[in-house]
C-alpha cells in the first residue's frame, strides 16, 4: 500500500518535472505566426526608437543586445537578443514570443503596441550579420577623442535648444562627434521628462536641435531645469550638462497650505472653525464662571431671611 | 409603573433618612480592605506604566499599523460610561422625572470618575506625556484632538459642579451631623456647604444654578462623545468613514452608562443597605430605560452594518467580512448578542428587571460595550487603504502586551477608587431631595 503511494507520488513528480522542463524549452510557435513579416523598414529612426523601447522594457533582463550580459534567471535564463544564434529566427517567430511570453519572460501582448514591438525587432535585426536585406545602421566612426564637451545654446525667443558635442583628437584638434544619441530632459516634480524626440542624434557638426514644448510650465519666471546628456555612457563615460533656463511657461503655482483650509496650519484655520471653537469655549465657560460666581454669593444669602 | 406592587410605605422621617444615608459614611466594615486592594493593584500597574514611560511605547503591542490600540478603545469606553451623568441627572432631570432622585448622585459620581480617568488614559497613551500641553499651545482648530481635550475638561468641570451643587444641602447636614470625622473632611464639608441653611432665597438661587448647569451639560455631553467619534469619522478609513458615527457613539454611550449605573446602584444598595431608597422600582425603571436605549443602539447598529454590508464596496468588504465571519467575528457577535440583543429580549420581562438579574445582565452589557469599542478601533487600523509593503509580522497583527493590559487595569482600578472615595466622603443618596420628594419638611441649622 505504502509502496504504491510512493510509486504514484514519484511518477507524479516525474511527470510534473518533465512537463516543466519541456515547457521551458519549447515555445511551440505555430507555423502561421512564423510567416509574419516586419512591416517597418530598417531606417535609422525606426532602429533608434526600437532601441529606446528595448532599453525601457527588455534591457533589465536581456542586458545590452550583443553583449551577453543577461540576468542569470532560473530555471531558464533570458537569451542575448543581439546574438547571431538568436537572430536565426524569423521576425514572425520573435514577434510571437514577445507577444506570448513564457516562464519569467512576460507577455507584451497588451503592454506594448504592435508598432513598438516591430520597432524592437527592427532594432534587434540591426545586429544580424547574416541577413542580406537587413540594413546596418550606417556606422559612424568618430576619431578617438578625449576631453569630450557638451555645449548648450538656448534660444529663449524661439524656445529652441541646441546641444553640441565635441572632443579633442590626438592631434589636439577639437572635432564634432557625429551620430551620438543625446537625451534632453526637463526636471519635473517627480523625476525627469524626456523631450528629446525620436531623432536626437548629433549631425555631422555635432549638433542636436530640438524645439522646447510651448506648453511646458516652469516656475513663476518660467524657469525650468534642463539636463542634457549623452544617452549611452558606453561611449565617453558620463557626459552631461544641466542648466536653469527661462524657456518654460511662467506659472503661478498655488501652495495649498497658503489658503485657509481644513488641512492648513493652525494660523490658516478657516475663520468659521476658529469662531465656533472660540465662541463655544467662551460661552460655555462663561456660563460656568457665572454659576461659580453665583455660588460664592450663596453664604451671603443665609443672612437675609425673607 | 402600574404593574408594580405599590412600594410599601415605609414611614420615613427625616431623622431616619439622615441616619440611613449617613451611616455608611461613618462606619463601613471592609472598606479599608477594599481600598487596600485597589491601592495594591494600582501600585503594581503603576510600575507597568513606569516601564512604559522609561522604555517608550515600544513595550506596548502598538506598531505602525495599529497605533491606536487597547488604550484608545478603553478611552472611548470610559468616555461612553461617563455620559450616564448627562443622561440621568440632566436629560431625565430636565424632564422632571422624579424617580431618578435617589440614583442621580451615583450617576454623577460615576460620570466624574470615568471622565477624569478618560482624560488620564489619553495621557497614558502618549509616549511623551510631558508634551501633552502642546495640544493646547500648538493644537489646530481643525483637529478633533483639540476639541476633544477641550470638551473633556469642560465636561469634567460641569459634572463636578453637578455633583457638588445638588449636594450642598446634604453637605450642610454632614457638617452638622458628622462630628467625629477627620478635621480635613470637616473643613471640606464646611467649605462646600457654602453656608447653606435652606432659606427660600438660597433654595431658589441654588436650584436656578443647578438647572442652568443641567441645560449646559446637554450640548457638552453630546459634544464629548460626538467629538470623540470624529477622531475616527474624520479619517477616510474603512469602518470609521461613516456619517452616523457621532449619534452612534452617543447611543452606545447611553447603553454603557446605564449599565454602569445599574451595577453601581446594586452595589451601593447591598453594601450600604439602602434598600429603602434604591428600591426594586428603581431597577425596574432602569431596566425599561435600558431596553429603550438598547433599542436605539440596535437601530444604529443595523444602519452602521447592514447598509455597508449590503453594498460591500471595495475596502469596506475586507473590513466587514473580518467582522462578520473572519478574525473578529467572535468578539463582534458576542458584543452584539450579549451586549445588546439578548439583554433587550430578557429585560422586557419583569422577572429580569429585579435587582440581581438586571445587575448581572448589566455586567454583560458593560463587557459587550468594552469589546465593541475594541472592535471599532483595532480592525479598521489593520486594513489601511494603502498597505505598507514588506512589514514585519508583528505589524499586521495586534495583541496588547502585558504592560498595556496592566496600564488598562490601572485605569479601571483608579476609576473604582475615585468612586469609592467619593461615596465614602459624600452621601450617595441625596438626603434633602429625597425628603423633598416625599414631602417631608426639614430644617437645616447653621
Ligand atoms: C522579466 C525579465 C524579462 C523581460 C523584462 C523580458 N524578457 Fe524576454 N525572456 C526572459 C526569459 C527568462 C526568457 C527565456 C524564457 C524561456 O525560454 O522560457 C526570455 C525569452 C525571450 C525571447 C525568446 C528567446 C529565444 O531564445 O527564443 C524573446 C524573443 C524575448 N524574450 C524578447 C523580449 C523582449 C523583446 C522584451 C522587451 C519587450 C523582453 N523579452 C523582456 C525574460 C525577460
Amino acid at each position: 500500500m505504502k509502496n504504491t503511494i510512493k510509486i504514484i507520488a514519484s511518477l507524479f513528480l516525474l511527470f510534473v518535472f518533465t512537463a516543466s522542463v519541456a515547457k521551458g524549452q519549447d515555445w511551440n510557435v505555430p507555423a502561421s505566426a512564423k510567416n509574419k513579416q516586419n512591416p517597418y523598414e530598417a531606417s535609422t529612426k525606426n532602429i533608434s526608437s526600437g532601441k529606446k523601447i528595448y532599453n525601457i522594457n527588455c534591457k533589465s533582463c536581456h542586458g545590452d543586445a550583443g553583449m551577453g550580459n543577461m540576468l542569470p534567471l532560473q530555471p531558464v535564463a533570458p537569451s542575448d537578443l543581439g546574438s547571431q544564434a538568436f537572430l536565426i529566427q524569423g521576425d514572425g517567430e520573435i514577434y510571437y514570443k514577445i507577444n506570448k511570453g513564457q516562464g519569467a519572460m512576460p507577455t507584451f501582448e497588451k503592454t506594448l503596441s504592435d508598432e513598438d514591438k516591430w520597432m524592437v525587432i527592427t532594432y534587434l535585426r540591426s545586429f544580424d550579420k547574416n541577413k542580406k536585406e537587413s540594413k546596418q545602421v550606417a556606422e559612424v566612426v568618430n576619431p578617438e577623442v578625449s576631453d569630450v564637451n557638451l555645449v548648450l545654446d538656448i534660444n529663449n525667443e524661439e524656445k529652441k535648444i541646441n546641444a553640441n558635442l565635441s572632443g579633442v583628437t590626438e592631434k589636439g584638434d577639437r572635432v564634432a562627434l557625429q551620430g551620438i544619441e543625446l537625451s534632453i530632459k526637463v526636471k519635473r516634480s517627480f523625476g525627469y521628462l524626456d523631450i528629446s524626440g525620436d531623432d536626437a542624434y548629433t549631425n555631422e557638426k555635432g549638433n542636436v536641435t530640438i524645439q522646447f514644448p510651448a506648453d511646458l510650465p516652469g516656475d513663476r519666471e518660467g524657469h525650468v531645469n534642463l539636463l542634457v546628456k549623452v544617452t549611452d555612457d558606453a561611449y565617453y563615460g558620463e557626459v552631461s550638462v544641466d542648466r536653469i533656463s527661462s524657456i518654460g511657461l511662467p506659472t503661478d503655482p498655488v501652495n495649498p497650505l497658503d489658503e485657509r483650509a481644513m488641512w492648513g496650519t493652525r494660523a490658516n484655520a478657516p475663520i468659521w472653525i476658529i469662531l465656533s471653537y472660540v465662541g463655544g469655549v467662551i460661552s460655555i465657560w462663561g456660563v460656568i464662571f457665572l454659576v461659580l460666581f453665583q455660588l460664592i454669593q450663596l453664604p451671603k444669602m443665609a443672612k437675609n431671611k425673607e | 409603573m402600574n404593574d408594580l406592587p405599590e412600594q410599601k410605605e415605609t414611614n420615613l422621617s427625616f431623622e431616619k433618612i439622615k441616619k440611613d444615608i449617613l451611616r455608611p459614611m461613618q462606619n463601613h466594615k471592609g472598606l479599608e480592605l477594599w481600598i487596600a486592594f485597589l491601592l495594591t493593584v494600582l501600585s503594581v500597574c503603576a510600575w507597568a506604566y513606569y516601564v512604559q514611560l522609561r522604555d517608550g511605547l515600544g513595550v506596548t503591542g502598538m506598531r505602525d499599523y495599529v497605533s491606536w490600540g487597547l488604550y484608545i478603545a478603553n478611552f472611548v469606553f470610559f468616555v461612553a460610561v461617563s455620559l450616564v451623568g448627562m443622561l440621568i441627572s440632566s436629560i431625565l432631570g430636565l424632564l422632571r422625572i422624579d424617580w431618578i432622585t435617589p440614583i442621580s448622585r451615583i450617576a454623577e459620581i460615576i460620570a466624574v470618575a470615568f471622565v477624569a480617568v478618560a482624560g488620564l488614559v489619553i495621557v497614558m497613551d502618549m509616549g511623551r506625556p510631558d508634551r501633552v500641553i502642546n495640544v493646547m499651545i500648538h493644537g489646530r482648530f481643525q483637529s478633533p484632538i483639540l476639541w476633544d481635550v477641550t470638551v473633556i475638561t469642560t465636561y469634567l468641570t460641569i459634572s463636578l459642579l453637578l455633583l457638588i451643587l445638588p449636594m450642598i444641602p446634604d453637605l450642610a447636614i454632614c457638617k452638622k451631623e458628622l462630628k467625629k470625622t477627620s478635621p480635613i473632611l470637616k473643613k471640606v464639608y464646611n467649605i462646600l456647604s457654602f453656608g447653606y441653611i435652606n432659606t427660600p432665597s438660597q433654595h431658589k438661587h441654588l436650584h436656578k444654578m443647578i438647572r442652568t448647569l443641567m441645560i449646559l451639560i446637554v450640548p457638552v455631553g453630546l459634544a464629548i462623545h460626538t467629538v470623540t467619534s470624529w477622531l475616527f469619522a474624520s479619517t477616510l478609513r474603512n469602518g470609521w468613514d461613516t456619517t452616523i458615527l457621532g449619534p452612534y457613539f452617543v447611543a452606545g454611550a447611553f447603553v454603557a452608562g446605564a449599565a454602569a449605573l445599574i451595577v453601581g446602584m446594586y452595589f451601593f444598595r447591598v453594601n450600604y443597605k439602602l434598600q429603602d431608597y434604591i428600591t426594586d422600582l428603581h431597577f425596574d425603571k432602569m431596566g425599561k430605560l435600558m431596553v429603550a436605549v438598547c433599542l436605539v443602539y440596535l437601530y444604529f447598529n443595523l444602519n452602521e452594518f447592514l447598509v455597508p454590508g449590503y453594498k460591500m464596496k471595495t475596502g469596506d468588504d475586507i473590513h466587514l467580512k473580518e467582522l462578520f465571519t473572519g478574525h473578529w467575528a467572535i468578539m463582534f457577535w458576542s458584543s452584539q448578542l450579549l451586549g445588546n440583543i439578548i439583554p433587550i429580549i430578557l429585560l422586557v420581562t419583569k422577572k429580569f428587571r429585579k435587582p440581581l438579574p438586571i445587575m448581572i445582565i448589566s455586567l454583560f452589557i458593560l463587557a459587550g460595550a468594552w469589546v465593541k469599542r475594541y472592535v471599532i478601533v483595532i480592525p479598521t487600523l489593520l486594513h489601511p487603504h494603502l498597505p505598507i509593503q514588506n512589514v514585519p509580522e508583528n505589524f499586521v497583527n495586534y495583541s496588547p502586551s502585558a504592560i498595556e493590559i496592566s496600564v488598562t487595569v490601572f485605569s479601571f482600578a483608579l476609576a473604582l477608587l475615585i468612586i469609592t472615595v467619593l461615596a465614602k466622603i459624600f452621601p450617595v443618596v441625596p438626603i434633602c431631595e429625597t425628603a423633598d420628594n416625599k414631602g417631608i419638611k426639614y430644617k437645616i441649622e447653621a
